[in-house]
């Protein structure tokens, strides 16, 4: 019995970090702009299935696609930020942005439904058996992409953080987010930073789909649970808090697997929702209380 | 009112009363149903989503209820549904109240997920209870056959009429808002509801008003929805789907005004109807429409199709008053 509690509590954390890499982008995005991109849960459907067809059709190792399911991301979250939202954004900078917010659901429904009319409604998994392979230790064992999902979301975590504070345009990113009027002044391009900002927040969501293509298998509708829950997430972390999406992710992993060990397997959803609405309602600036929200 | 304005009301009935008598073919009446129910749900979702302002992803909770409610009333006591759409009606009323204290502190976004969430965690519970509510595969409702006392008919012009007064009152719920002082505190408070608050607006009650009106109206749209299929599941009546299709129909005619939510359902359901066909039926044609719409409306015209349709009165307006001095 202990030693499936241990064992479930591993898990969680395994796939939490994961998950807290699938919020770590909308963080980003929500902290600097301050707009919410409901498409999010999208973009990581499309992140999971690019993954998919480079080891299919390109007969690469799940791990090997991660740079090129990052680089592409990239490139789409910035013609998405620099065509798509932007225009939009500027209508209404001053206001709470709104039609961002309605403009990225129709998005999300768009994709989702576009990517049932390309890949179908089955769930797939990638080929090759490196998914199923366990590595044992004593009473416990962990499936390969569990450990690699565990180490890669990590490092990428670590190396954003990194990046954010060490470099000349994770300084202007920061900057931009705290005050966006300030930073103009100072000489900073408010659109370019968005621009980047949105395409980096994507590219680590890149990252994530391809790990979490290893751990879960993909459908089109697989971004909308995936989606809301970041959103959980990054309520919980603290919005525009990378260490507590991170910490968040991991919360929520280990509520999903504990909650399974105890509950019906769908009512763990319906626990992550709850937890959700309850620090809504008593810690607006979330759990860890890093950054005022 | 006016006399001009009683021949209008008078005229819109006479022409809905023949609308049955020359679409007779039950394909075409039942589009219209369609399109006068989902016109009747957006005008339901535009008290708190367009007039007041508060994106509402959640709005599926309120017609689950209504459907659920009135069909295990009818299906466990033998209750029938008219009485149980009052039921259903009223136990909406305070999911919105159980829903709105909490989220009505919260805005924009985080209101829109908050309703979402609330509408998972109802759609799980629903799933979970076997016995009462048919879980995950749903509820079928007892057929009658011809029972106007239980909301059942074999005919569709039964269901056209009922949809039809429903629509007549969500259109009158929504004009008097818009003309009081009520919806003058509601568009107030869309605009900026920090000045709303500081010239005294009570926002969270007016919210929690607007909510509850939005959720009765909902929850009998529910009910009916169920009497109209016969059958619910969770997935149609507590989906997410549904919520998104009754806040884009609403945004795309144009929202916070009487007629976008109606000239919205007027486009979209025969759109709709038509990618169904050209594609063959292929899953997903309506949505990524419905999603494709949604995005151009939001680049082009945030306030909706209804915004374009007035701009091109009023140029005629001002063209032929122009024609007029001269």
């Amino acid at each position: 019995m202990t030693s499936t509690i241990v064992q479930a509590l591993l898990n969680g954390i395994a796939s939490g970090a994961v998950y807290g890499l699938i919020a770590l982008g909308l963080s980003l995005q929500f902290g600097v702009m301050k707009i919410i991109n409901f498409a999010h849960g999208s973009f990581m459907m499309i992140a999971m299935y690019l993954a998919l067809w480079g080891c299919q059709h390109l007969g690469l190792h799940p791990l090997a696609v991660i740079p090129l399911v990052a680089a592409a991301l990239y490139v789409t979250g910035f013609a998405t930020q620099r065509w798509l939202i932007e225009p939009i954004y500027r209508k209404e900078a001053t206001r709470e942005p709104m039609g961002v917010l309605i403009f990225t659901t129709g998005l999300w429904i768009f994709l989702d439904n576009l990517f049932l009319a390309i890949a179908g409604p089955d769930y797939q998994t990638p080929p090759g058996e490196w998914t199923n392979e366990v590595w044992m230790a004593g009473d416990l064992f962990f499936a390969y992409p569990q450990i690699a999902g565990f180490v890669v979301a990590c490092l990428v975590t670590l190396l954003l953080v990194m990046f954010l504070r060490g470099t000349r345009i994770g300084r202007m990113i920061r900057a931009t987010g705290q005050d966006r009027e300030a930073a103009s002044v100072l000489g900073i391009d408010s659109s370019a930073v968005y621009q980047t900002s949105f395409a980096i927040g994507l590219a680590v969501l890149g990252v994530a789909g391809a790990l979490l293509l290893a751990l879960v298998p993909v459908d089109p509708f697989i971004g909308d649970l995936y989606g809301i829950r970041a959103f959980v997430i990054v309520v919980l972390g603290g919005i525009g808090s990378i260490g507590g999406a991170f910490w968040g992710g991991i919360l929520i992993g280990v509520v999903e697997s504990m909650g399974s060990q105890f509950l019906p397997i769908t009512y763990s959803e319906a626990l992550i929702f709850a937890i959700f609405l309850g620090v809504l309602y008593f810690r607006p600036a979330g759990l860890f209380g890093l950054e005022e929200a | 009112m006016q006399p001009r304005q009683i021949l209008t009301a008078l005229g819109a009935v006479a022409l809905l009363a023949v609308v049955p008598l020359v679409f007779d073919n039950p394909y075409t009446l039942s589009i219209i149903i369609l399109t006068i129910f989902y016109a009747y749900l957006a005008l339901s979702w535009n008290i708190i989503g367009g007039i007041a302002g508060q994106l509402s992803l959640g709005h599926a909770a309120y017609f689950g209820i209504g459907a659920y409610t009135s069909t295990t009333l009818f299906l466990s006591f033998g209750l029938s549904p008219w009485i149980g759409m009052l039921a259903g009606a009223a136990l909406s009323a305070l999911m919105a109240v159980v829903i709105g204290l909490p989220c009505f502190r919260l805005r924009g976004a985080y209101f829109a997920l908050a309703t979402l969430a609330a509408t998972v965690i109802l759609k799980v519970i629903v799933e979970n209870s076997h016995e009462l509510l048919g879980g995950p595969r749903g509820l079928e409702v007892r057929l009658m056959h011809d029972a106007p006392l239980y909301f059942q008919h074999t005919r569709k012009e039964f269901y056209y009429a009922i949809v039809v007064v429903m629509l007549a009152v969500a259109l009158y719920a929504n004009f008097a808002i818009l003309r009081s002082r009520f919806g003058y505190y509601l568009t107030a408070i869309r605009n900026d509801q920090d000045a709303a608050l500081a010239l005294g607006v009570d926002s969270r009650r007016c919210k929690l008003t607007a909510a509850v009106l939005s959720a009765v109206l909902t929850s009998i749209g529910g009910t009916f929805y169920a009497q109209y299929v016969l059958f619910i599941s969770p997935e149609k009546v507590f989906g997410a789907n549904l919520s998104v299709q009754i806040a884009v129909v609403c945004i795309i005619g144009g929202r916070g005004t009487l007629w976008g939510p109606v000239l919205g359902a007027a486009l979209l359901l025969p759109a709709e109807e038509v990618a169904r066909a050209v594609t063959g039926g292929a899953p997903g044609a309506a949505m990524m429409l419905y999603g494709l719409l949604l995005m151009v409306v939001m680049r082009f015209e945030p306030n909706g199709l209804i915004a374009i349709l007035k701009r091109v009165a009023n140029r005629r307006t001002a063209a032929r008053a122009r024609v007029g001095v001269a």
